[in-house]
């Protein structure tokens, strides 16, 4: 019997399959954003069709939902619609629309066929996604009432999933 | 009906091959050749099952059964024939009845050979390939199902767009399965030679061939891969260092220091246990290559999605693991050396310095890609272990290799004096001088690439002195030797292109409107139009462009954007124009036919296709170094190989 | 206060410019560099500089932003770890994935030599390959094989 072999060997195939097994349990895409948990970067951007323009730390005192999507991105036409009508339905909490990489006449046209309730802002070079950690569209951040980051979804978004999240920012 | 064969067929080959397993161990505890006859027929049993199997699912797919769980996944009416047959591998359960195919045949084939020899190690051979077979049989049968009954759609999605984009995508699998499925034989040798408690040396040639056959098929697969991402993906690279990439990677550098240990192991009858180890870890790593690839543990761009298949093969991989552990350290020490070396100066010394510098890179990729789930283990965040990292480890070790493949066989076998060393050091080392000093003139500064550029001539040199001594006759007599350094010098050839490649790459990004033209190296590059088209599948945005040198025309390139309908963002294709010298590249970044603008990337990169046509010669190499002895040559050849200081009666 | 709140609305890394600002090639060159060293939140492993997707796009804009501002590499991938999390940086800091590495070659080396010896040593018998004679042997071998 070689102990050498026996307890290297041991060791190696013991730290291999513990690793491997701990790796099973997550999952690789999802990955937590650092910012949760501190306050939410600042940024003022221009809303569309009003041009008005919304400072982000003004909104404090409120819960904010902030959504960023893209007129070029196919999931978000889905989850429009329920940004939507929460918006109308939940109370105190400000929706936020942010679209980078795009333009003010897609963007337009987009609203006035799916409706618009709360203001869209325009990032054009997409600074604000940046600042964000935004890497894809859409992703909707949950601030809560002293600014900051609460959660942090990535995807489309459904009621349950925003209503949950929005149960979160108001405590 | 169709679905209830298949589950069927693959049900009996788990018995089948869980029998013939038990069968073949009992006969080598007891010795009985009725027992090792019985399960040489159960070895062909199983190979006939998943031969079955796989035609039958063949059947399913070109029938259009979509009432197959498999071909509802990937069947389609839209799509041409031979897609449809190669749609065989292109998702997970089908290629997991592929591997099975694989196996079977591979088992089979071994068996076969060795039907009149080694009676007192093949049972054990066969108890372990049946083993493994046992496993894959109840993955296909269990998990990873694809005769599973659906109810029938009119029609399906066709396999993965991606596949069907490139001729490349088709043959990598299956070169791929015939490397990584073919390791399992070697293992089988091995640990029949661990459960014997000997290796004698005619054990060897079967051990040896087996492991050289699966390891030609992994490197053209390795390459083939390579080949298809610089093709397709867009960014002009080759190799990212992405968990699977590096999944095909690992089996394939222990095989090929278990190839050398193999030579030393035959000449000296010396490191037995480590070119044992090193055979068995080939085949482990390539079992843990399938679950980093299946799992779903690791972001790749070949990502599965997570499914019960993973915690499968991570018990399979902790099985087999142990099986290795326990064999070697309760039998190593019976595998006597019979022999010694005379001198660490020595080409058998070399050989060792090869193994460390193989296991060292081993190690490094293995470290790098597993490190972040160890972290993420540990200190529950993510972090990532990529391109940077990987090319600063592996390019010293590289250099270093090339280094050894001209010093290795300038020294002589046995022991070198301090003349015969720096004898045969000068004469190549002037000619790694003459190939830097071109090298530098040709505008290389890069300290890497000039030290690649000196080594590389350097072992040039020796391997091709070495490769024709002894004249002609070595095509037909030393077979083995001249295959040998056919590999080498297909591995010069790589190591300098991939070097040169890397370090020598002139890119330029331009936006340009219709008409406009832009300037790369040798190349005038206009762009002509951007055009929509739609497809079945996708959506396609191709930018036109005419290519010209001189005022010469040269041709014209088509990089598009495609939009799939599946997937979030737009996946480019690129064009490129291949010659000897240098690649020219065009990747599109942006683009709107609507202004008739495009964003293109261009790239000119030097000696790649080299790195293609290099690597199909090591596996030529591979392949003369096979090919079977005609009984004239034997007597020659055992004279070759029998070391000068041997007792003869 | 409201310059500060300027300064970080345009998305800038804290604190001011600890290089020299860059121009022309090098400019280019460095921001190609630096982009190589983040990845790309959205593809699968690449970086920012080889990926096509329009995150990408708007990193490597802004990496050569604050290039051309002269922000060193370290302030740079100290911004966007701060937003998209250790995750982003493909070269690792942490130094045990860079010594492990170079343990194990010592290791080795120290194995290699130590084999090396005991093999070449005077002492270790050169016992003959398994039969009397090996000649007749590897003929036996390679006859039967056929």
């Amino acid at each position: 019997m070689n102990r050498t072999v026996l307890i290297v060997g041991a060791a190696i195939t013991l730290a291999l399959v513990a690793v491997l097994f701990v790796g099973l349990g997550k999952d690789p895409a999802e990955i937590k954003s650092p910012l949760i948990g501190k306050p939410a970067p600042e940024f003022a951007l221009k809303a569309v069709g009003t041009g008005q323009t919304i400072d982000i730390a003004a909104l404090r005192g409120k819960p904010v939902v902030l959504n960023f999507w893209a007129t070029w991105c196919v999931p978000c036409y889905q989850e429009h619609p329920v940004l939507v009508q929460n918006a109308q339905i939940i109370p105190n909490v400000q929706f936020i629309g942010v679209v980078f990489n795009d333009t003010e006449d897609k963007i337009n046209a987009f609203l006035r066929e799916r409706g618009s309730v709360y203001p869209t802002l325009l990032d054009e070079q997409g600074k604000t996604a940046i600042a964000y950690g935004v890497g894809g569209v859409p992703e909707t951040y949950f601030l809560n009432r002293q600014g900051v980051i609460v959660a942090k979804f990535t995807g489309p978004m459904t009621t349950e999933i925003l209503q949950s999240n929005v149960a979160k920012a108001l405590q | 009906m169709t679905a209830a064969l298949g589950r069927f067929i693959v049900l009996a080959s788990v018995f089948v091959s869980a029998a013939g397993s038990i069968v073949a161990f009992a006969a080598g505890r007891k010795r009985s050749l009725d027992g090792l006859q019985m399960a040489r027929r159960f070895a062909y049993a199983f190979a006939a099952l998943m031969a079955l199997a796989t035609l039958v699912m063949e059947y399913a797919l070109l029938t259009h059964d979509f009432s197959v769980g498999y071909v509802a996944h990937v069947g389609s009416r839209e799509v041409p024939t031979w897609v449809t047959i190669v749609s065989l591998w292109s998702s997970l359960e089908g290629s997991i009845l592929f591997w099975g195919l694989v196996l079977g045949a591979y088992i089979a084939g071994a068996t076969w050979l060795t039907r009149n020899q080694h009676s007192d190690y093949m049972p054990y051979a066969i108890g372990t390939w049946l083993g493994c077979a046992t496993f894959f049989s109840f993955l296909i049968a269990g998990p990873a199902n694809p005769f599973l009954t659906v109810p029938a759609a009119p029609d399906g999605p066709g396999p993965n767009a991606l596949l069907q984009n490139h001729m490349l995508m088709i043959i990598h699998p299956p070169f791929l399965y015939l490397g990584y499925v073919g390791m399992t034989i070697p293992f089988g040798f091995a640990c029949a030679a661990l459960l014997r408690g000997r290796l004698g040396h005619s054990f060897l040639r079967p051990l040896r061939s087996s492991l050289l056959l699966a390891w030609i098929f992994l490197t053209i697969a390795i390459m083939l891969g390579g080949w298809w991402a610089y093709e397709v993906l867009g960014w002009g690279g080759y190799w990212a260092w992405d968990p699977v990439e590096n999944a095909s990677l690992l089996p394939w550098l222990t095989a090929t220091a278990a190839l050398h240990s193999a030579v030393v192991m035959e000449r000296r009858g010396v490191l037995k246990g480590w070119t044992v180890t090193l055979v068995q870890g080939s085949f482990l790593l390539t079992i843990l290559g399938t679950f980093m690839t299946r799992s779903g543990v690791f972001n790749s761009v070949h990502s599965f999605t997570q499914s019960a298949i993973g915690p499968t093969i991570l018990v399979f991989l902790a099985a087999t693991l142990l099986y290795s552990v326990v064999l070697l350290a309760l039998r190593i020490n019976s595998l006597e050396s019979d022999g010694r070396i005379e001198s660490p100066v020595s080409r058998e010394g070399m050989f060792l310095v090869n193994n460390l510098l193989f296991v060292l890179l081993t190690f490094t990729v293995l470290i790098g890609t597993l490190f972040p789930l160890i972290n993420e283990a540990f200190k529950g965040r993510q972090m990532s272990v990529g391109r940077p990292y990987f090319d600063s480890m592996v390019v010293p070790v590289g250099t270093a290799l090339l280094f050894l493949i001209g010093v290795g066989p300038a020294l002589p076998w046995g022991r070198a004096t301090k003349q015969q060393v720096i004898r045969s050091l000068l004469l190549p080392f002037i000619s790694g001088a003459v190939v830097a000093i071109i090298g530098f003139i040709a505008g290389v500064r890069n300290p890497w690439t000039i030290l690649t550029l000196l080594f590389g001539g350097y072992a040039a040199f020796v391997t091709f002195n070495e490769m024709f001594r002894g004249g002609p006759k070595v095509v037909r007599r030393g077979r083995r030797r001249f295959g040998a350094y056919v590999v080498h010098a297909g591995a010069v050839i790589v190591l300098v292109s991939i070097a040169v490649s890397s370090t020598m790459r002139t890119s330029k990004e331009v936006r340009m409107t219709r008409g406009q033209a832009a300037n790369i190296g040798p190349y005038t590059v206009t762009f002509i139009a951007a055009e929509d088209r739609t497809e079945p599948h996708r959506q396609s945005t191709i930018a036109r462009f005419a290519i010209t040198s001189n005022g010469k025309p040269v041709t014209t390139l088509e990089p598009r954007m495609n939009q799939y309908a599946t997937m979030r963002e737009p996946i480019g294709t690129p064009d490129v124009h291949s010659t000897l010298t240098r690649d020219l590249y065009l990747s599109i970044m942006n683009i709107d036919p609507g202004t008739q603008t495009v964003s293109v990337m261009m790239l000119i990169t030097p000696m790649v296709s080299w790195i293609w046509i290099a690597v199909f010669m090591m596996g030529i190499g591979g392949v003369i170094a096979l090919i079977p002895l005609r009984r004239a040559a034997i007597v020659s050849e055992a004279k070759d190989s029998v070391p000068e200081d041997a007792v003869t009666a | 206060m409201i310059f500060l709140l300027l300064v970080t609305a345009l998305g800038l890394p804290p604190g001011p410019p600890e290089g020299a600002p860059l121009s022309g090639q090098a400019l280019e060159q460095r921001t190609h560099e630096v982009a190589s060293l983040l990845r790309c939140p959205v593809c699968q492993g690449m970086s920012v500089a080889d990926s096509p997707s329009t995150v990408a796009l708007d990193m490597k804009q802004h990496v050569h932003e604050l290039l051309a501002r002269g922000y060193t590499e370290e302030q740079i991938l100290s911004y966007f770890e701060s937003s998209y999390g250790q995750f982003v940086r493909l070269k690792p800091r942490n130094p045990l994935v860079w010594i492990l590495p170079v343990v194990v070659f010592l290791i080795g080396a120290v194995l290699v030599v130590v084999t090396l010896r005991r093999l070449s040593s005077p002492t270790t018998e050169n016992r003959e390959l398994r039969t009397d004679n090996p000649y007749l042997d590897r003929v036996r071998e390679l006859v039967e094989k056929e």
